[in-house]
């Protein structure tokens, strides 16, 4: 197993993926309060890119500002090979723990 | 209209001072973004200040929090005991006190040059960490205060130092703090040299 994903950096890794060339910062945050449904800070989004850089799971690059950002750069995220991987072994390590259980639980308790 | 609009000034400078010099333009500009485009024109500018000022303190080291949680709980717990089980001398508890402080502080500033690799950060997270101490340790104290003002509790405290002392000594940290942090940056900064010198060989 490459890395042991917690959720948020799912979602984090998995908005770049959904963006595309248009994954930078404030894009990232918006796609991910839209799947979490809910406030997010842009703190926990920037360390958590933050942590995924030093990983190596994604590789960054500045871009052009816009004027509504009085010119300030864009830092655009894509996620490496090993970011792939660790997603997908994420994916795989739920699926196994499913295993043999129909969602949603009922009639456990 | 909004394209005009600036965030607080003193929020942009805090912001510079926690983030990495390389990632300042890029994340400002995209709060200046988010502040112009939605927060702004949705919720009007007191409102957008106060949303902006609270993104920033959320960049703010998760580290320099807790540090500052640790500062305050050992500096309510010394005012309790002085208020409830006073002491004939404070000099011991005063040294173990002073002691845990400076210890706490100067870790602050060790933790965030560890994590950043700048001592600037250390000295930094210092400042930060005293000076939400300093709010929390004031604000606890006036809650004890609120609880227990009884005659013999009023002679302890009038016994320790008295009241002026407790509301003002978080605030007098606060300039300790920068040189405490900048000390346990140092500290840390020599310490990753001297692994890496060892590495080398």
């Amino acid at each position: 197993m490459a890395e042991i994903l917690g959720a948020f950096e799912q979602a984090v890794l998995l908005a770049i993926l959904r963006l595309g060339e248009d994954a930078y910062g404030r894009a990232i945050l918006k796609e991910v309060q839209a799947r979490l449904e809910r406030e997010v800070a842009a703190g926990a989004v920037h360390a958590t890119l933050e942590r995924l850089a030093r990983k190596g799971l994604v590789v960054s690059r500045l871009g052009p500002g816009t004027p509504v950002r009085s010119g300030r750069a864009r830092r655009f995220y894509r996620v490496q090979t090993k970011g792939v991987r660790a997603l997908n072994d994420a994916r795989a390590t739920v699926d196994g723990l499913w295993q043999g259980l129909r969602w949603p639980l009922k009639g456990y308790l | 209209m909004t394209e005009t609009a600036y965030p607080p000034r003193w929020a942009e400078a805090l912001l510079r001072t926690v983030l990495k010099p390389g990632d300042f333009e890029s994340v400002s500009g995209d709060l200046l973004e988010q502040y112009r485009d939605s927060i702004y024109p949705a919720r009007g500018r007191r409102h957008a200040d106060w949303w902006y000022a609270r993104q920033v303190f959320a960049f703010v080291s998760p580290g320099a929090r807790f540090f500052a949680a640790l500062f305050s709980a050992q500096f309510l717990t010394r005012t309790a005991l002085d208020w409830f089980a006073p002491p004939l001398d404070f000099h011991t508890r005063s040294t173990v006190s002073t002691a845990l402080g400076v210890g706490t502080l100067l870790a602050a500033g060790f933790w965030a040059a560890w994590r950043s690799d700048s001592f600037v950060n250390g000295a930094i997270a210092g400042v930060v960490t005293a000076g939400l101490a300093s709010v929390t340790s004031i604000a606890g104290a006036a809650a004890m205060l609120a609880i227990w003002h009884d005659p013999r509790t009023m002679a302890a405290i009038r016994g320790s130092g008295g009241l002026d002392e407790i509301l003002s000594l978080p605030l007098m940290m606060i300039f300790p703090g920068l040189l405490l942090g900048a000390g346990g940056g140092v500290a840390c900064t020599a310490l990753k040299r001297l692994l890496l010198f060892a590495k080398s060989r």
